[in-house]
């Protein structure tokens, strides 16, 4: 098992590099290289490339540069810390025992994916201020814990934190299934064989996943926004917003500072590599795997409490703050049953109302967006696991680098590259313009989980197609991919529901007069009908909750658990 | 699979409807439809709307400057149109419908469409006396319980730390921040607070905004200090490179005619025109402070920071 030995045996189509090669280069690389051109030559957007590297200079000398990225830092690893805290404890409850209840757990906290972030943060706003939700139900006043550093962290890993649950409940029940078993017939008890056998061969999962905990942390607008700018925490994403946001608006400015976040990404990007490369991962052979769960006994309802806790905190918490503001005729009124009432409802689904197009337009977008990323990040992973060559490492950076892109700057890049006038027919202004922003952004998350999985796949499934006669692609599409198909469900539900709620770029580059949920919600609020937003808000959790939750029943009833991941 | 998406989506292209007008537009949104729709009413051309925040439709007429797609501008900040002004980037078109516009409300190629006036809002129920002035918010009933929205945020807010800076009274904003005045965000983020009790009054909030809540039932009220406030004209400019002007110059003048008045005083702003009767206070009812001899807006901001960091 020496380094490298994960390429030995496998091929990679010619095709499908290319394939990835040039779908990366319209989707990620255009966009990006009209950053780059943005910050280096500040009036590219009027076509011209006078004064070069003038506004470069000027950003990256400004003394805030280093409170910000050193505020990105501690907010992205703060983040890492509490998410691993609150997932890591109940993924390997969940992977190792008979949780009770176990699948309506992980329906629970597959919701704070659904939650929009700057919602969420809002649901808590409205919950722990003074005179809040939880001040006029309890008489506490939590306020000080929320305007915090630490409180922002702890917000924000609760809406992270089940990337790294989903991820470690399903490596360490894939790991628990054989090699712990071993270790125990050799002698180890419980612990020791979870912690020397199945904790380290769990390592590219959890690094994978922290990874993008990190990147999310320091790619996230809303919550630091609403939180952070009340105790004055400024990190590189609110700067960079700021910068495009507010007039007047400093778009070479805001390129340079996102240029920054991408070095911070690549840099944990290739920690994360280092790590992986270390080893050898594969777990998955050919051989056909018998798992029982053990009961928990005796620390069954403890486990049902610490389930029940953090679910609550992280899903019906803000939900219940949603749901409150949604009904609340006004909000001074307070919860009171005169002041509650469905009139928000009633405004928002009425036939052909504005609400109920965004809400179509968005699901349409959500859907399209989870199977181009999906199949193209499949591609680009397997095409950088199980490929040849230098080019590997460019492909790899490339599809992580929107990870670390803010929306904002995505949609600026965008806009510069496709509404070039000499362009004979281009995307933009047509909501085919949000599908290319949502692929650009949200492809790093595919590519993530499917290379978690490849690098988890053993060659000798693929060579042994091939000498059965099988081609590369008949390969990859009969063999390989329907191994990583749970990895990518997975994937594809969390680009789904981003997709389907993404504000920032959707409201800079959303084609004229087209609505989508998060640009009808945040319509709502700047225009001070905050219960109308909000009850858009708790109808589109419950859409984007429900079509993946009915997706993973129906695959779960075709294949009649032979998939083991799906539950 | 792709391909299948792919021609899903090309159907959802074929769908978007080209029309005629484009605006982009800050501010309220019933404003614009309300405005599109009279507007299309009375002569049949059809009004594509883009909205967002004043920051951000600036943002992506930057990004599109080499191939512009609006040919109307709406902004809630009154230096965007002297700045594009300045740059060469607007027509110049004096309207008919502007002749009941008071002259500081004009520029070449560019007239209000209407006008917000910066006030304190206050929460009755919040248990603190109602506050007269600017300054009774620093008063110790006030203590830990003022918002304001963040000067570099809120074009309107700005106006006013730019006339407080212009007149002497940095001390008086210095007193409001030691008792405990944070910033908030832009202005919904400023008055949500005050509105669910966490906190008592705004400085500077936009009054019209303040009156959309009050008259949705929420407890909140509309205080005019009367040593003077500012007010926040909003912008309507045709974009030179707009390749329909004659349409574009119809809406300026839908927008100014009596009609697109009651509309825009419809969302409680106050109507440019001076002719157009409204139950509301109004430019001429309001004692307004000068801005002259105010410093520069990197300035204002670097002591607006300073004082309330």
């Amino acid at each position: 098992m020496s380094r490298g030995a994960t390429t030995v045996g496998a091929e990679g189509s010619a095709l499908l590099k290319w394939v990835s090669t040039l779908s990366l280069l319209v989707v990620v690389a255009i966009p990006c290289l009209f950053i780059v051109l943005q910050a280096v030559f500040p009036e590219i957007g009027g076509g011209s490339f006078s004064a070069p590297f003038s506004a470069l200079y000027k950003t990256l000398a400004d003394a805030s540069l280093v409170g910000l990225a050193g505020n990105t830092i501690l907010l992205g690893l703060g983040t890492v810390v509490f998410a691993v805290m609150f997932a890591f404890p109940l993924a390997a409850l969940r992977a190792l025992f008979r949780v009770p209840g176990a699948l309506i757990w992980d329906g629970l906290l597959l919701i704070p994916f659904m939650i929009p972030p700057y919602i969420a943060a809002l649901g808590w706003i409205m919950t722990l201020q003074p005179r809040g939700y939880l001040e006029q139900l309890t008489g506490l006043n939590l306020a000080p814990v929320l305007f915090s550093v630490p409180g922002i962290m702890i917000v924000m890993g609760l809406n992270t934190f089940s990337v790294v649950y989903f991820v470690l409940s399903r490596t360490f029940e894939t790991v628990g299934a054989r090699y712990a078993d071993v270790g125990r017939v050799f002698g180890a008890n419980q612990w020791r064989s979870f912690w020397r056998i199945t904790f380290p061969l769990a390592t590219p999962g959890l690094a994978a996943s922290l990874l993008l905990v990190f990147a999310m942390a320091i790619e996230e607008y809303g919550t630091p926004a609403a939180l952070g700018r009340r105790i004055g925490f400024e990190v590189l994403v609110t700067g960079i917003e700021n910068r495009v946001a507010e007039w007047p608006v400093d778009l070479p400015g805001a390129a340079t500072l996102s240029m920054v976040l991408v070095v911070m990404a690549l840099a944990a990007f290739m920690l994360q590599r280092w790590l992986l490369e270390r080893r050898d991962y594969r777990i998955v052979g050919g051989k056909p795997q018998a798992f029982e769960k053990r009961p928990l006994g005796l620390l069954s309802v403890p486990t049902v409490i610490l389930f029940g806790f953090v679910s609550f905190l992280a899903t019906g918490l803000p939900i219940l703050a949603i749901l409150a503001t949604a009904l609340s005729q006004t909000i001074s009124g307070g919860l009171t049953l005169s002041n509650m009432g469905l009139q928000n409802f009633q405004e928002l689904l009425a036939t052909g109302s504005d609400g109920l197009r965004a809400l179509g337009n968005s699901l349409t977008l959500g859907v399209s967006t989870a199977l181009l990323a999906g199949v193209l990040g499949a591609i680009t992973a397997y095409a950088v696991v199980k490929g040849r060559g230098r080019f590997r490492i460019v492909l790899d950076a490339l599809s992580i680098t929107p990870n670390a892109l803010p929306g904002v700057v995505v949609a600026v890049g965008i806009i510069l590259a496709w509404n070039q006038p000499w362009l004979p027919i281009t995307p933009y202004n047509t909501p085919m313009i949000l599908l290319l922003a949502y692929c650009c952004i949200l492809l790093p998350q595919p590519v993530r989980y499917a290379t978690a999985a490849l690098h988890q796949l053993g060659d000798n499934l693929e060579a042994a197609a091939r000498v059965s006669g099988a081609g590369p692609l008949r390969a990859f599409f009969r063999i390989t991919f329907p191994l990583i198909l749970p990895s990518m469900i997975t994937a594809m539900i969390l680009v789904f529901a981003v997709a389907s709620r993404e504000l920032v770029a959707s409201l800079l580059v959303a084609p004229i007069g087209f609505q989508t949920i998060a640009v009808f919600i945040w319509q709502q609020f700047d225009q001070g009908s905050m219960g109308l937003g909000m009850a858009m808000a708790f109808c589109a959790i419950l859409v984007t909750t429900l079509i993946p939750l009915a997706l993973i029943s129906v695959l779960r009833w075709l294949s009649k658990d032979s998939v083991a991941s799906l539950n | 699979m792709r391909r299948l998406t792919l021609a899903v989506l090309m159907g959802l292209m074929a769908t978007t409807a080209h029309a005629d007008v484009t605006v982009y537009s800050a501010g309220p949104k019933a404003l614009i439809k309300k405005l599109a729709d009279g507007f299309t009413k009375a002569t049949g051309t059809d009004v594509n709307v883009f909205q967002a925040t004043t920051g951000k439709v600036m943002a992506r007429l930057e990004a599109e400057a080499s191939n512009p797609v609006a040919d109307v501008v709406v902004s809630a900040s009154w230096g965007t149109a002297t700045d594009f002004a300045a740059r060469g980037l607007l027509l110049s078109y004096d309207s008919p419908n502007a002749k009941n516009v008071p002259d500081f409300l004009k520029i070449d190629g560019a007239v209000a469409q209407g006008v917000a006036g910066l006030a304190i809002a206050w929460n009755p129920t919040s248990g603190t006396p109602k506050p007269a002035e600017w300054t009774d918010l620093a008063k110790p009933e006030y203590k830990d319980l003022v918002t304001l929205p963040d000067a570099a945020a809120s074009g309107a807010t700005y106006t006013l730390i730019e006339a407080f800076v212009a007149n002497g009274r940095g001390d008086d904003l210095k007193a409001i921040a030691d008792n405990g005045a944070i910033v908030a965000g832009a202005n919904k983020a400023a008055l949500n607070p005050v509105l669910q009790g966490a906190k008592a009054a705004v400085f500077g909030a936009v009054d019209y905004i303040t009156m959309a809540a009050a008259a949705k039932g929420e407890t909140v009220e509309v205080i005019f200090p009367e040593s003077g406030t500012v007010v926040a004209p909003r912008p309507i400019m045709i974009l030179k490179s707009s390749q329909n002007q004659d349409d574009a110059k119809a809406f300026i003048d839908y927008v100014l005619s009596e009609e697109g008045q009651r509309h825009v005083a419809s969302v409680h702003l106050m109507p440019s025109r001076t002719d157009i009767e409204v139950d509301r206070p109004l430019i001429g009812d309001l004692k307004l402070l000068s801005n002259d001899g105010a410093p520069s807006r990197d300035e204002v901001l670097a002591q607006f920071a300073e004082t309330f960091k």
